[in-house]
């Protein structure tokens, strides 16, 4: 269907929990953006529409695509510093810094993803310990807001709706371009440890004594198909490898497994069989193992069949932010819970976290831990249940995974809700940006 | 080398600007807006280090024209060929449409290319020069929309098959593509019953074949087909069966 250079397609959340027939623009000159305001439509942005949250599409809302806006504007090497547009993907952007030695360490773990939705989501990648959010490497935006005009967005310089912006699910506007501060990067190749570990309590210890060491990512894989093996795994310690000096392989530009069909393979065999065989081959393996970077920092590429091993109906993923303090509450409540629902959960993971948390930004120096669901009504019925602890010890669940919160929960689980709600309501009067999810949130 | 490409800032100018500064050429990018020739020459010339000079025009003003190209030293200094994937096209291109957007439409398809390529042969006519035409497979028949644009776009053909008859013992060295509908944000959305062509593969094509003496192409190629049919079928039955679709 053609109206004016729209597009409707029928478009998925990446969980698959939610679609909608969509309008999409695709502008390629500066004028089309400007000329949004034609279509007298809501709108809302997308980036590769790779959140697992339907963030980037809303059915009454044109999705405005900044794919053709991918370049790179400026470079300066002695400041260190990058301007590119915000449709630009990480392996555009990293193909071209690590040339020169730099990158941002804060990156989510999938190629495609673009740096606008980075951006806008407030992403972190595998060593968020060290290096927190994509927050901390942001130093100015450009943006544009069929109302409010074109913006310069930084910490001197329309401080409010720069800080709506980072972590903002696209409601303040299209971020156009952004300038982004870069850190050195020597040597692109690691060396991955692993510890074994038999119960979650010994894998937080370990994770938690690991991630102080310098420059090294750490996170875990843990089994969750019974209470009994529940945290049984591995924690993964990424480290630079100095004796490895062999120029970096160009990262993919283009996905790899396109054509995999989705096939409804995952159920409690099928997991467990597959666990225990990771578990297995892993621990008779070396406790050591070179790794490129690629499969470091973008550990989903070309295991794109996990996903589509969970069929057309998809998955639902829950990450949570747990101060220390609760860590152990969290775990005796969810093991509680386990046993009256017996959930099916495919991936089980820890990792540590940097950051403040504020607005609706998932960031804090906690502890976040992270589970995948297979989409049936016992797991839904499951995952109610954690947002209940959630609720009761004062966790943060993700807005960008969990495609499944609800106002209710969001509101009582971050105590900034209300004042990013106000804000974004003061800053956009007629409220032209919205989301499915924005929606949902009343927002 | 160092080539001119008008409409350098969308749809397939954008891709033989890459395809063209991939393999190393110095450009001259001219389009309408200054703020998308920007990003592209940024772009372009830190990721292939080759020179881009950007030219901010409106090509439907022969005034522009004349100051920003053609009176321009540093555009022409070691201009190697020049490239029109240039299109203007107007809302409600009918029969109804006014006669300064009828001249508009025909100067910027047609005119404007004519002028300068006039102007080219002269101040290139002692080196090898290439000449890069595009017309669209919207000038093979008459239509119902954007009428003029097809026409002019037709009369652009007919230019370029002249420009051949000239040219017998010049240098230059001229190609005519004709093309169907491509991947680009111009038929973003658009259900069309053939397939589109793909833009980088046809921006390949044009820069494999620049130094050919002369080149007259489709593409994607079944246009090629489509067009012979059109010319052998008469035309009367042709608008038979035109009106007989449009009636059921
Ligand atoms: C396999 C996989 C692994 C992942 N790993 C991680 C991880 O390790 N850490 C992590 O934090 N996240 C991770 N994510 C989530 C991902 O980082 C976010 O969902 C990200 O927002 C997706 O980017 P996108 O380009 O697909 O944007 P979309 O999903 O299209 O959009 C996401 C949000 O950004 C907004 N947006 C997009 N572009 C713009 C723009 N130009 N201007 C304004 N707003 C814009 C949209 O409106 C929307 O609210 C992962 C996702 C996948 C699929």
């Amino acid at each position: 269907m053609n109206i004016n250079g729209l597009e409707k397609t029928k478009t998925f959340s990446f969980d698959r929990s939610h679609s909608a027939k969509v309008l999409f623009k695709r502008p390629d000159k500066f004028r089309e953006i400007e000329d949004l305001s034609k279509h007298n439509r809501t709108l809302i942005n997308t980036g590769s529409n790779l959140s697992y949250s339907p963030l980037g599409f809303y059915k009454d809302s044109i999705s405005v695509k900044l794919k053709k806006f991918n370049r790179i504007i400026d470079f300066n090497l002695k400041k260190k510093e990058i301007t590119v547009e915000s449709g630009i993907t990480l392996s555009q952007l990293l193909n071209f810094t690590l040339l020169y030695d730099l990158w941002i360490p804060q990156l989510p773990g999938y190629p495609f993803i673009t740096i606008g939705g980075a951006i806008a989501s407030d992403a972190h990648g595998k060593s968020c310990a060290l290096h927190g959010t994509i927050k901390n490497s942001i130093k100015e935006m450009t943006i544009f807001h069929i109302k409010n005009g074109w913006l310069s967005l930084s910490e001197k310089e329309n401080k409010e709706i720069y800080n709506l912006t980072i972590g903002g699910i696209g409601l303040t506007g299209t971020i156009v371009n952004v300038t982004l501060k870069l850190e050195e990067f020597k040597n692109k190749n690691f060396i991955t440890y692993k510890t074994k570990v038999n119960s979650v309590n010994e894998c937080i210890s370990e994770i938690t004594k690991k991630s102080k060491e310098k420059d090294s990512f750490v996170y875990s894989w843990n089994m969750a198909e019974n209470l009994k093996s529940l945290g049984k795994g591995f924690v993964f310690q990424n480290k630079i490898n100095d004796d490895n000096v062999e120029n970096f392989k160009f990262i993919p530009e283009e996905k790899k497994n396109k054509f995999l069909p989705f096939l409804p393979i995952w159920n409690k065999l099928t997991l467990k069989t597959a666990n225990w065989i990771f578990y297995y081959l892993n621990n008779s393996s070396n406790h050591f193992q070179e790794d490129d970077f690629t499969s470091v920092i973008f550990p989903f590429y070309g295991k794109e069949a996990y996903f589509k091993f969970f069929g057309k109906k998809g998955f639902y993923e829950s990450q949570l932010l747990i101060s220390e303090n609760t860590i152990e509450d969290f775990f005796d409540e969810f093991k509680f819970i386990y046993k009256k629902f017996n959930p099916t959960i495919s991936l089980f993971s820890v990792k540590n976290m940097r950051g403040t948390q504020e607005f609706l930004r998932f960031e804090g120096n906690k502890i976040c831990v992270t589970f995948d669901f297979i989409n049936n009504k016992k797991n839904i019925l499951f995952m109610s249940e954690l947002d209940k602890i959630c609720v009761k010890l004062k966790i943060i669940p993700s807005i960008i995974k969990d495609s499944r919160l609800s106002k209710k929960i969001v509101e009582q689980c971050y105590p900034e809700y209300s004042r990013f709600r106000d804000l974004i309501n003061n800053y956009d009067k007629k409220r032209i940006y919205k989301s499915e999810i924005s929606q949902r949130l009343e927002i | 080398m160092k080539y001119l490409i008008v409409g350098a800032t969308s749809g397939l100018g954008r891709e033989l600007a890459y395809t063209f500064a991939e393999k190393k050429n110095n450009l001259v990018l001219a389009a309408r807006d200054d703020r998308d020739l920007q990003a592209i020459k940024s772009d372009l010339s830190l990721k292939f280090r080759v020179e881009i000079k950007t030219i901010s025009i409106d090509f439907s003003d022969i005034e522009e024209i004349n100051n920003k190209i053609l009176y321009d030293k540093e555009v022409h200094k070691n201009l190697n060929g020049v490239l029109f994937p240039i299109g203007f096209m107007v809302d409600k291109d009918n029969l109804l449409l006014d006669l300064k957007t009828i001249q508009n439409i025909i100067f910027a398809n047609y005119a404007s290319t004519n002028y300068l390529i006039s102007k080219f042969f002269e101040l290139f006519k002692n080196q090898e020069f290439t000449i890069v035409g595009f017309g669209s497979v919207s000038g093979l028949l008459g239509r119902n929309v954007n009428i003029n644009y097809a026409a002019a776009k037709r009369a652009l053909e007919s230019f370029f098959e002249s420009l051949a008859f000239q040219n017998k013992k010049k240098n230059f060295l001229i190609q005519f593509y004709t093309l169907g509908y491509l991947d680009t944000n111009l038929s973003f959305g658009k259900k069309l019953n053939l397939p589109k062509g793909n833009v980088k593969k046809i921006s390949e094509i044009v820069y494999k074949n620049r130094n050919r003496k002369f080149l007259k192409r489709f593409y994607p190629f079944y246009w090629r087909i489509v067009s012979l049919l059109i010319k052998v079928i008469p035309f009367n039955l042709i608008l038979s069966i035109k009106n007989l679709i449009s009636k059921n």
